[in-house]
């Protein structure tokens, strides 16, 4: 009780009062605000759908990467639009009622955040308790509802929003579902990109890739061009670049339209380009490549 | 106990809590801990230092060690950086959402201007065995992606050189099938499709060296399929052979059919009801563009909700503010309007109503005096407000704690 005594010492006796009515109304109301940090993963044959501890995808679970972080977990492999109950569930669990999200998507997370803001972000959602089930769904609060979701940022690694030439040909060695949403053509058709509902989404784009560089137009990461993982609108195809590169045009930072004239989606901007070309798509289970650097913002600012 | 004096031992106890909470809390963001709960710190605690009681301004003035001196430099970095993250994100938030989401300035959505254009895209020729031919690309074109019932789409494939010029091209063969977009086995459904150069069908210029060719998927074998159909081409220019791809998703049955649009001043907005017969019900995505008098494109209005089968009308608005302040040209006019039945978690995600190509309605002129200057507002625009606002106001009260301006 001595540190207690002394902190009341030093405290004004104002703001204890208003700490106090805080908490009581808390208290009678039984509910409390807080903060949650969500990463939705992209194409994997391991994530275990629904279960929102399983960070494997990413890397070590005790890896700090954002208050009360949760691991979406969808299956990875199916249809966008077959899976994106897993994203709705859980932006339902955790962000809705007195709690907001940061979220965190890496390659096609992107379609999914982007897909589930677009066509169902003004739509009535159930305020959720924030305790899911096995299937990653959870229970009601007070039955009542609110429109979309709170969410006060996202951040992107190497979105794959859109689309990828590597599934325009087939350079990936499977064909799933997924493979066909992640064409350029159609991924960019499945939802109107810039309706994010004026959330901001903080681009990450890598350029360590030469493996696929004669298919993947610009800079890219080795799965994704630039023109997906900056968020540029229009057909794909386009090839952007960094700065050293004379012949290309470049992919601006923040929010301006790219060297040559063509503009982001709405709502997107660059907020880390691979200058160094030292990043690939890949977190080899151990929060790397560009999502490294996503991490560290979730880190530092998801709070 | 009383239930009173439960509550209040319960106050108390909390309250004890929140001020040990005050005075104890770190700002590390490890997720992992249970420490980490708790959401937005209203102190920084700073490691290595023997004053780190920055509190609602009050400050004791301890001497830092060099590495608390550190430490709280890092912080403050930490919080300006933070600071000038929410304070873009609370004035961008209220800048934006002057009007609502489904009516918008056309400029936001910059690729949403045109949307029937073809999808034009390019890409280097592949070998048989998958690799790059050098020197050789395929310019193609698809007029959608997604259709349903009559609806047909058209595909263009043209070979060029690095510099654009046009190279000779043999279409050997090209076939549409359908795509398994499970685990679960299909019935294959097969159709060639005609690829030509020379005027007639599905090509608008003869001997240009781009050809074309058209898919319509209800006379050609896949009147009762649902989901995606893939057209290959086998190509050759220049003695090197090689494949284009293109997908479209298609569903059998159009939702829903248009029958007109009226318009309506209502509250100082001009609203567009486009009418239909909605033959399925459920969420409905609806999106138009309109252009001012002199064909300057002007807004994107949209409509997204659950309606029931029947007459219905779907209300796409041109919100009242958005006219005060752009002041478009009268008389408005309505084209390239599009929706579909949204259907969810499951593949296909949806059922398009037929295309309504070019302008669809053209609305009586109106003075600006009848249009509200009125702000959207929205218990979803005030809960974002608060939250961004309180956003902002903590980090700016943490870079003043620390020293900061």
């Amino acid at each position: 009780m001595r540190s207690v005594r002394l902190t009341l010492s030093r405290l004004r006796p104002a703001r204890v009062a208003a700490s106090l009515v805080a908490v009581l109304a808390f208290a009678a109301v039984g509910v409390y605000a807080t903060n949650y940090s969500l990463w939705i993963n992209g194409r994997s044959s391991t994530a275990q759908g629904g279960n929102h501890a399983d960070f494997s995808y990413w890397g070590p679970a005790s890896t700090a990467a954002g208050v009360n972080k949760k691991s979406v977990n969808w299956d990875g492999f199916s249809r966008v639009a077959d899976q994106n109950y897993r994203i709705r569930d859980a932006l339902d669990c955790y962000c809705t009622g007195t709690n907001w999200c940061y979220i965190a998507a890496h390659s096609a997370g992107n379609l999914q955040i982007g897909y589930a803001l677009s066509l169902y972000g003004g739509t009535a959602r159930n305020k959720k308790n924030a305790t899911p089930n096995a299937a990653g769904q959870c229970g009601n609060t007070d039955g009542t509802t609110q429109t979309g979701w709170n969410i006060k940022w996202v951040d992107v690694a190497a979105g794959a929003g859109g689309g990828s030439e590597l599934a325009n040909v087939g350079s990936w060695a499977v064909s799933d579902p997924l493979t066909s949403d992640l064409k350029t053509a159609t991924a960019r058709a499945l939802y109107d990109h810039n309706q994010t509902r004026s959330k901001w989404f903080y681009m990450y784009a890598g350029a360590k890739g030469t493996l696929y560089s004669a298919v993947l137009p610009g800079q890219d990461d080795e799965a994704v061009a630039y023109h997906s993982a900056g968020g540029v609108s229009g057909s794909g195809g386009a090839g952007f670049c960094n700065p050293s590169d004379w012949f290309c045009n470049d992919l601006t930072l923040g929010t301006a339209a790219n060297e040559g004239g063509k503009a982001k989606w709405s709502y997107h901007t660059v907020a880390f380009r691979d200058d160094a070309e030292s990043l690939n798509h890949y977190t080899n289970g151990n929060w790397g490549g560009v999502v490294s650097k996503v991490r560290a913002d979730m880190a530092a600012n998801a709070n | 106990m009383s239930r009173g004096k439960a509550l209040s031992a319960l106050g108390a106890l909390l309250a004890l809590v929140l001020v040990a909470w005050l005075w104890w809390g770190s700002d590390g963001a490890d997720g992992a801990t249970a420490a980490d709960a708790s959401s937005q710190r209203p102190v920084v605690s700073v490691p290595g230092s023997a004053a780190s009681n920055s509190l609602g301004g009050e400050t004791v003035g301890v001497p830092y060690s060099a590495a608390g001196l550190k430490a709280r430099q890092e912080q403050l970095v930490l919080w300006r950086g933070r600071h000038e993250r929410a304070e873009q994100i609370l004035a961008s938030y209220r800048d934006s959402t002057r009007y609502p989401y489904d009516s918008r300035p056309i400029a936001e959505h910059p690729d949403q201007v045109h949307p029937f254009a073809p999808i034009a895209e390019q890409v280097k020729l592949r070998n048989a065995n998958g690799e790059v031919v050098k020197g050789i690309n395929l310019r193609t074109t698809q007029e959608r992606v997604f259709l349903s019932g009559a609806e047909s789409v058209r595909f263009t494939i043209t070979a060029v050189d690095d510099a654009d010029r046009i190279l000779p091209l043999i279409i050997r063969n090209a076939s549409a099938q359908s795509i398994p977009d499970s685990r679960t086995p299909i019935r294959i459904i097969q159709t060639a499709v005609a690829f030509t150069d020379d005027g007639a069908g599905a090509d608008d210029v003869p001997s240009d060296g781009r050809y074309a060719g058209r898919l319509a998927p209800a006379t050609q074998g896949f009147q009762h399929y649902n989901g995606t159909i893939r057209l290959l081409a086998e190509v050759a220019s220049d003695s090197q052979q090689g494949v284009a791809h293109f997908d479209v998703v298609y569903a059998p049955d159009a939702p829903a059919t248009w029958a007109g649009v009226r318009e309506a001043l209502e509250a100082g907005s001009l609203n567009f009801y486009a009418k239909a017969t909605v033959r399925q019900a459920g969420r409905y995505v609806v999106s138009g563009r309109v252009d001012d008098a002199n064909g300057v494109p002007f807004a994107l209005v949209q409509f997204n909700d659950e309606v029931a089968a029947g007459s219905r009308e779907f209300r796409l608005q041109v919100f009242g503010a958005l006219v005060v302040d752009k002041r478009p040209a009268f008389p408005l006019r309505l084209r390239d309007v599009e929706g579909f039945l949204l259907i969810p978690d499951k593949f296909p995600d949806r059922a398009t109503m037929a295309r309504q190509v070019g302008v669809v309605h053209t609305s009586a002129v109106y003075p600006l005096s009848r249009f509200s200057s009125a702000e959207w507002t929205s218990e979803e625009r005030q809960r974002y407000l608060a939250e961004y606002g309180k956003d902002a106001d903590t980090a700016r009260r943490q870079v003043e704690d620390l020293g900061g301006k």
